[in-house]
């Protein structure tokens, strides 16, 4: 059992006046891989997207443990949050439409060190310093041209999740990972995803429609409806669990 | 050689060169990252006056009236890029454009300035060598402007660039990566912007009287036309446009072909915008990414 990465406290967001996420207390990452379940609508991305800031909370505080140290990440921007190792990939297909596979993984693995408007020289210091991590990673996923831009639709949500993998986070959110990924390529990022959980203390949080996904990898499960955790437990238990059942299962999972 | 080197033909060559290096600097705001600037001529006309004022009416030493026209340019860029850049495209569009209507306006108005419609002068070329200053002037722009393509290109593969470009493309996702997107774009529109007023305080020279017409939106409408005629996606696009629309009517038409002189002043500026619409709807049919961009699939 894993040190806790992240505590939400008493975290609200409503849309027009519906609150989508009302979570009182909340303690994420204590687990290697840990998923997120529940019906559409229950507010799952939405939550996701309160602890990397993409969306502000009306009220609520995040608090992040990055090596053990409190840290308070309520009112920080996305891109700090991401710098600060809370990244999480996304469920609709985004891309770069200018950046070949390569050019993606460049950015991803460039800092601000490189990015400044003088530095238009140092291109070929970073080309050295990410050669073996890059070759790496492509060795690793086969894309069809590796060379050019990701192709299909499973390739550009692989390429997603290994852009966000390249940012080397502590704290990795897979917002439905498999949706749009072909088998054989699920299995590989889910085998990648355990050893990085287990070699480098990585914790990942997975929202899946895929139950039996959910149960093959996670060591936690929360059941998440109408904007509150509802229940945790092992998949044994929320397998089990009659609310789940009910709530979920039956009515949307056939 | 030097009846050549000096007038008209120096004239028209100095103007071109300080209008590829808007282009190219507009090609790294709009084509690199995605910046609406349609004010290129506030920003052109804030260096060219300030430069102005502050050689004619202060009677501060050249160069440095020069860089702080510059600065103050960067200054205004940053100041507005703060409130506009995280609009949509369409608000800052409509937002530049304000600002160089509000530029021209107090050109036109701040008499006590800029002495309106009567023109703001002498401003002198930037070294006196005789017969030769124009040439010297020239040689300057040229310099410059080749030093704004050299660094388009270079930025083009740096990890600043693909950073600029990863913000134009999707800039929610650069951002989602840990880049702080808006930061970096509001500093390249105010560096980018501060040397179109670098090229303004040199275009001062160039005119040596400054009268508001100068600073109209007519020359946003040529930088933006040069831009998208060759390309605006490539680093010599913003080059190759300018060739195209003023480099052939200013220069080799106007130069070569033999126009009766009263079609000059009347028909010339007719048929000149005549032709650059024509250019502008062909290319934006047949080949919308510019005469260097690739084929329409």
């Amino acid at each position: 059992m894993a040190e806790k990465k992240i505590h939400i406290k008493n975290v609200a967001k409503s849309f027009g006046g519906r609150t989508v996420v009302n979570i009182a207390d909340l303690t994420l990452g204590t687990h290697g891989i840990e998923g997120l379940i529940g019906p559409n609508g229950a507010g799952k991305t939405t939550l996701m997207n309160l602890i990397t800031h993409r969306l502000k909370m009306d009220h609520g505080q995040v608090v992040y443990y990055p090596n053990g140290e409190e840290l308070d990440i309520t009112s920080r921007s996305m891109d700090e949050i991401a710098r600060l190792g809370i990244v999480k990939t996304n469920q609709i297909i985004q891309d770069f439409e200018s950046l070949s596979i390569t050019d993606s993984l460049l950015l991803s693995l460039s800092t601000t060190k490189y990015e400044q408007f003088y530095r238009i020289f140092s291109e070929g210091r970073l080309r050295d310093e990410t050669k073996e991590q890059i070759a790496a990673y492509l060795d690793y996923f086969r894309f069809t041209d590796p060379n050019g831009h990701a192709l299909s639709a499973g390739e550009k949500k692989l390429l997603d999740i290994i852009r966000c993998l390249a940012l080397k986070p502590k704290f990795l959110l897979m917002d439905e990972p498999t949706a749009g990924l072909p088998e054989d390529q699920t299995i590989k990022v889910m085998d990648l995803m355990k050893r990085k959980t287990k070699e480098e203390g990585m914790s990942i949080l997975i929202v899946e429609h895929d139950l039996d996904l959910i149960w093959n990898v996670s060591e936690l499960v929360y059941f998440m409806a109408e904007g509150e955790i509802l229940i945790q437990g092992t998949p044994e238990e929320i397998r089990k669990d009659r609310t789940v059942a009910v709530k979920y299962m039956g009515v949307s999972y056939v | 050689m030097v009846q050549f080197l000096s007038g008209y033909v120096m004239y028209t060559f100095s103007s071109i060169v300080v209008y590829i290096a808007l282009a190219t600097l507009l090609h790294l705001q709009f084509g690199v990252t995605g910046i609406v600037n349609f004010g290129v001529v506030g920003f052109f006309g804030l260096g060219m006056y300030a430069f102005g004022v502050f050689l004619i009416q202060y009677h501060i030493p050249y160069i440095i009236a020069m860089l702080l026209a510059t600065v103050l340019t960067g200054v205004v860029a940053l100041g507005l890029g703060r409130v506009i850049l995280q609009l949509d495209s369409q608000s800052i569009l409509v937002a530049t454009l304000a600002i160089a209507t509000v530029v021209e306006d107090l050109a036109t108005s701040e008499k006590w300035l800029t002495k309106g419609v009567i023109g703001l002068g002498t401003v002198p070329f930037p070294f006196d060598l005789g017969p030769y200053s124009q040439v010297a002037y020239f040689l300057l722009a040229l310099v410059l402007t080749i030093l704004i393509v050299i660094y388009a290109y270079r930025v083009e593969s740096s990890p600043y660039g693909r950073l600029l470009l990863s913000i134009r493309d999707n800039e929610p996702l650069a951002q989602s990566l840990g880049k702080s997107t808006s930061r970096q774009k509001l500093f390249f529109f105010a560096i980018t912007s501060a040397l179109m007023g670098l090229f303004g305080t040199l275009h001062a020279s160039n005119v040596h009287f400054l009268v508001p017409r100068m600073v109209s939106p007519g020359v946003t409408f040529t930088v933006w036309i040069a831009l998208i005629l060759g390309g605006r996606k490539k680093v010599l696009g913003g080059l190759i446009g300018t060739l195209a629309t003023i480099g052939l009517f200013d220069f080799v038409i106007e130069t070569f072909v033999p126009i009766p002189a009263s079609a000059q002043s009347q028909l010339m500026p007719v048929i000149k915008l005549w032709i650059y619409g024509l250019a502008l709807m062909l290319v934006l049919m047949y080949r919308p990414s510019g005469i260097l961009g690739e084929k329409k699939l």
